[in-house]
């Protein structure tokens, strides 16, 4: 699954620990999500699409898609 | 699941390598009757006090290693005092069971010394996984976990049909702790290493 979480989080400055602090996960976790090594649960999706005032399916994507 | 140099604050990982390290020269030297047992007791003070120094350690985490939670921080703790409950209970055992005719009892008992604290551990792995927030974490966990699993079973199934066939020596079951142990730390290493790329 791709994401925009590294554009995301560089249009408002923040380092994947800032991002982690805000989820309250860990700072491997953000990373991981990010390069697409891990997909996150649909809670924590949720979280994300929160914490960036966005809909899930605006930051996460299907491979196949454009 | 202490089983990544990761999860570890390194200053903690250094003391503890050095308890294991003493604990592991004076159990060989005992065991190969270089020294008695006096004097292994006596000298069991200095992987004692490292582990003092291990704990001590483990309650300042680098925080620039980006891989801590509370639970794991709990985890490290719970492992790092059953272990030396292990290291503890195996040589006590070992110096009873050379030094004294033990009825079956008391042999039972002392097969308890270092069981007991491996059951520990095993619960401190599951209250981990169950009190762990993070689910990233907690996936790393649960796949070094599997790769733990993974080479007790291959291991043991290979050995198994050595011994069978008169190659190798018999060996007893406890190893299947360690073996798993390693396996974690090797899942852990893999993990850590695709993390990296």
């Amino acid at each position: 699954m791709k994401n925009r979480l590294k554009v995301l989080r560089a249009e408002r400055d923040w380092s994947q620990q800032d991002l982690a602090d805000r989820l309250g996960v860990s700072r491997q976790s953000v990373n991981a999500i990010e390069t697409g090594r891990y997909d996150p649960s649909l809670p924590l999706a949720f979280r994300i699409a929160d914490i960036f005032a966005m809909r899930i399916e605006e930051i996460f994507q299907r491979e196949t898609e454009a | 699941m202490n089983t990544s140099g990761k999860t570890l604050p390194r200053r903690a990982g250094w003391w503890g390598g050095l308890m294991i390290a003493t604990a592991a020269a004076i159990l060989g030297a005992k065991l190969s009757g270089a020294i008695n047992a006096p004097t292994a007791y006596l000298l069991a003070v200095i992987p004692l006090a490292l582990g003092a120094q291990y704990f001590r350690a483990l309650q300042h985490p680098q925080p620039d290693c980006g891989m801590t939670s509370p639970a794991l921080r709990r985890y490290n703790r719970g492992i790092a005092l059953t272990s030396l409950g292990y290291a503890l209970g195996m040589g006590i055992a070992m110096v009873l069971w050379n030094g004294y005719r033990l009825s079956d009892p008391a042999i039972f008992a002392i097969s308890l010394l270092p069981a007991l604290p491996t059951f520990a551990m095993i619960a401190v792995m599951g209250r981990y996984l169950a009190q762990e927030e993070d689910e990233y974490l907690r996936y790393r966990s649960v796949m070094a976990s599997l790769w733990g699993l993974g080479l007790v079973l291959a291991l043991g199934t290979f050995w198994g049909f050595m011994e069978m066939f008169s190659l190798v020596p018999h060996v007893w079951s406890w190893w299947v702790m360690p073996v798993w142990a390693i396996g974690m730390g090797i899942g852990q290493a893999i993990l850590g290493w695709q993390a990296d790329r």
